[in-house]
């Protein structure tokens, strides 16, 4: 950016700001103008000086004459008046003795010269030794006639006086106009010099101050073109010129051009990135046909997923309406419809069949997207389209077979309802002419009467069997209808208790109830509890083996009732524990004819205690066989907090 | 159970068993005549059961609900079209369909009672007395 900018001077005056450099530009001329004035005003003051000098000069010359001319006439007034005793003739002398002393001081203050003033020195001593002649002559000339041998001697001797004056005063004379023609001279000499100083002085200022005006407009204008240069660049969007990183104005206008340049081109580079990243992904998704429409509906950009997906390459498309994706059935409304709504709501959906390249149809989920600029005015649309066939088809053969296992469900519970039906009709024969028969059986013998016990007795197991069929198929199509209601768990142990005790007698068993200490009060149906305690504890009666007896018990278990029937019994085969609900299979197969059962007693259990929100389950108690099953307990706000702190996790089946 | 109504009364009177099942009906009427009713009249085509009905006047129907071509329900209607306002004339219903949907809806059109095959037979018979004496001493009342 810079040139080579090494002299500090110029990198100094560079930086410093532009109201500096005007001021500099302005001020040096002013500068050299000032200083050829204050020139001037010495000259002047150098020639009034000289010009005073001359005054002097003529001054003393002017004075000494008239020290001279003062003292002559004195003296040939004295004379006068020695030879003629007449007073007026003293008059001269009077007057000279009046004005010599001012005019001596006036000398004495305008001397400067060394020469004049010593020769000044000796003047004053002879006008001393003068003025005391004539002073003598002057009285001698009063006392009378006899002092006229002594007059003329003084007046003899003070002749001499004045001629040795006479010659000094020439001496100064001539001094004096020496010196004043040096003066002259001098005043010449300093009169040119300066004049010729201010002629120079002006002369370069006006001409160094059109150079600097120059060079530094020239400059400027310069400076400012390069960055009118680099502000058209910057619009165009091409590379800055390289600019001097002065620290003035100009400069710091030029470094943030430039500044603004980079954050431009930065700019310009991230939004290529992320237009190229846009690309690549666009590009990249396989699965998605993403293009673009214009306001009209005409296909503007086409990704590889479209491709695949329709079949067109992108030139085969680009430039063509979008409706030809849709089959005839729909291409005449559904593509003005669907960008209509997308223009209304900003969006449209459809999922339906289009159309590929090849004719075939593909059922498609689309997605349109009205695209609009940041004044809400309409750009075009994106119209992302999903392959749905495959998806279609498994939800169809997913649908079809659910219907169809529905419909299985159905037709199974169907067929157990209308077969239980169908068997009970001739049970109602069996049983009805098997009742009549016990109750006249004193008719008959002895073995006829077995008979007709044991007629009952696999009857009544066949009836048995055929209601536990009922009622698992209407629970399993969901027919039952269940009375859940506030059960209070003391009352049903207790009904239960007394339900179930000639069976658990009839066992030889002893029956233990232990009912919980406080109220327990269970939501479910009251019907449907008591049948699944009474077909626990029928169990347990009937396959205890060597037990002596059965217990019921009941406690709250968190958000449930937990309700155990125990014996002290043999107990399951831990191998056969985990087919305990399953229907039919009865445990035990070899004891078969000895004991009664339908085998279907736990798996209706189990039905009824899922379909009132509980569970049911079996765990091997150190001895005997433990089933237990839970009901939801009745949700009161008050003891839910007393019941929570009993909860104990439980399984379905416990280890042993 | 002493009676208002004397035994002999109630064992003279009409009962129709309307069923499609002969077993049953020979069920039925084996209990009826143990019982010792006499006057006891049998129907196992469900098409001729309106016909009896009405030609024989009983006192008490023995009707199944479950029957082909015209059912227990439709039946069921059809006597309390005939019947006056002001009649009471029993019907039992048995039938095999124990869920609470059938019982509700047979009550709902007419019947008196309701008895799930396979019942008790004596249970069955103290019904159909029960309902008898009722019949009786309504029909003493509007005398």
């Amino acid at each position: 950016m810079a040139r080579g900018r090494a002299n500090p001077l110029n990198r100094f005056w560079a930086d410093r700001p532009l109201a500096l450099k005007g001021l500099v530009v302005v001020a040096l001329p002013l500068g050299i103008l000032i200083g050829a004035l204050v020139l001037l005003y010495f000259a002047s003051v150098a020639e009034s000086r000289a010009e005073d000098d001359v005054r002097r000069a003529f001054a003393i010359q002017r004075d000494t004459y008239q020290v001279h001319a003062l003292l002559a006439e004195a003296a040939a007034g004295a004379r006068g008046y020695a030879l003629t005793g007449q007073e007026r003739f003293l008059e001269p002398y009077r007057k000279a003795e009046a004005s010599l002393p001012q005019t001596m001081v006036r000398l004495d203050g305008e001397i400067r010269d060394p020469e004049v003033r010593q020769r000044f020195e000796r003047i004053r001593g002879l006008t001393t030794r003068k003025r005391e002649g004539l002073a003598r002559i002057v009285e001698l000339s009063q006392g009378g006639a006899s002092n006229s041998a002594l007059i003329g001697e003084a007046l003899s001797a003070n002749k001499v006086v004045l001629d040795a004056m006479r010659a000094e005063i020439d001496a100064i004379q001539q001094r004096e106009n020496v010196l004043l023609n040096q003066r002259r001279e001098r005043v010449e000499q300093v009169r040119d010099r300066y004049l010729m100083l201010t002629a120079i002085s002006a002369v370069v200022g006006l001409l160094g101050s059109l150079a600097a005006v120059y060079l530094f407009s020239t400059g400027i204008v310069r400076r400012v073109r390069t960055l009118e240069d680099n502000a058209e660049r910057l619009a165009e969007g091409e590379a800055l010129l390289p600019h001097a990183d002065d620290a003035d104005e100009i400069g710091r206008l030029a470094h943030r051009l430039a500044r603004a340049s980079a954050l431009l081109r930065g700019r310009e580079q991230a939004l290529r990135e992320s237009e190229e990243r846009f690309r690549l992904v666009i590009d990249g998704v396989r699965d998605y046909g993403i293009f673009t429409l214009d306001s009209d509906g005409v296909v503007t950009s086409w990704n590889p997923g479209a491709e695949r997906i329709k079949g067109w390459q992108a030139q085969e498309i680009l430039g063509h309406h979008f409706s030809r994706f849709y089959p005839d059935e729909t291409r005449g409304f559904l593509p003005t419809a669907m960008l209509d709504r997308a223009r209304q709501n900003g969006t449209a959906e459809d999922e339906g069949w289009r159309v590929r390249k090849d004719g075939s149809l593909f059922w498609a989920n689309v997605v349109i997207t009205a695209l609009r600029d940041e004044n809400g005015a309409l750009r075009g649309f994106a119209k992302i389209t999903r392959d749905m066939t495959e998806r279609r088809r498994s939800e169809e053969a997913l649908r079809v077979a659910r219907e169809e296992a529905i419909a299985a469900s159905l037709a199974k519970s169907e067929f157990l309802s209308r077969t239980s039906h169908e068997l009970r009709t001739p049970m109602s024969a069996i049983l009805g002419f098997g009742q009549l028969l016990e109750l006249d059986e004193e008719q008959f013998g002895e073995q006829h009467r077995a008979a007709i016990t044991q007629i009952m007795k696999a009857g009544r197991h066949l009836l048995s069997l055929i209601n536990d069929l009922l009622d698992i198929s209407s629970i399993e199509a969901g027919g039952t209808q269940l009375s859940i209601e506030p059960l209070d768990m003391g009352e049903v142990l207790g009904e239960v208790h007394g339900l179930a005790a000639p069976i658990v007698a009839s066992a030889g068993l002893k029956f233990e109830l232990d009912a919980p200490a406080k109220k327990l009060v269970a939501h479910a149906d009251r019907r449907r509890v008591i049948q699944v305690m009474l077909n626990l504890i029928a169990n347990a009666a009937k396959y205890h083996g060597s037990g002596t007896c059965v217990r019921l018990k009941c406690r709250s278990d968190g958000a449930a009732i937990r309700i155990e029937v125990e014996d002290d019994g043999d107990g399951v085969d831990p191998a056969a524990v985990s087919r305990l609900f399953t229907p039919f299979d009865r445990l035990g197969q070899q004891n078969r004819t000895r004991l009664e059962g339908t085998g279907l007693g736990l798996a209706l259990s189990q039905k009824l205690v899922e379909s009132m929100g509980g569970a049911i389950g079996y765990s091997a108690p150190a001895r005997g066989a433990r089933f237990w099953f839970t009901i939801p307990a009745f949700a009161k706000p008050r003891r839910a907090a007393e019941t929570a702190a009993e909860t104990a996790p439980h399984s379905i089946v416990d280890p042993a | 159970m002493t009676s208002l109504v004397s035994a002999a009364e109630i064992l003279a009177r009409r009962i129709l068993v309307i069923d499609d099942e002969e077993p049953n009906v020979l069920l039925l009427a084996s209990v009826l005549e143990r019982e010792g009713y006499r006057d006891i009249h049998c129907v196992t085509d469900p098409k001729k059961a309106l016909d009896a009905y009405v030609s024989l006047a009983p006192d008490i129907v023995l009707l199944d609900l479950m029957m082909p071509e015209v059912d227990g329900f439709q039946l069921l209607e059809a006597f309390k079209r005939h019947d006056r306002a002001d009649e009471f004339r029993p019907v039992l219903v048995l039938t095999a369909d124990a869920t609470l949907q059938a019982r509700r809806r047979a009550l709902a059109v007419g019947a008196k009672d309701f008895v799930v095959k396979p019942f008790d037979v004596i249970e069955v018979a103290l019904r159909i007395s029960n309902l008898l004496e009722t019949r009786i001493l309504y029909q003493r009342l509007r005398a």
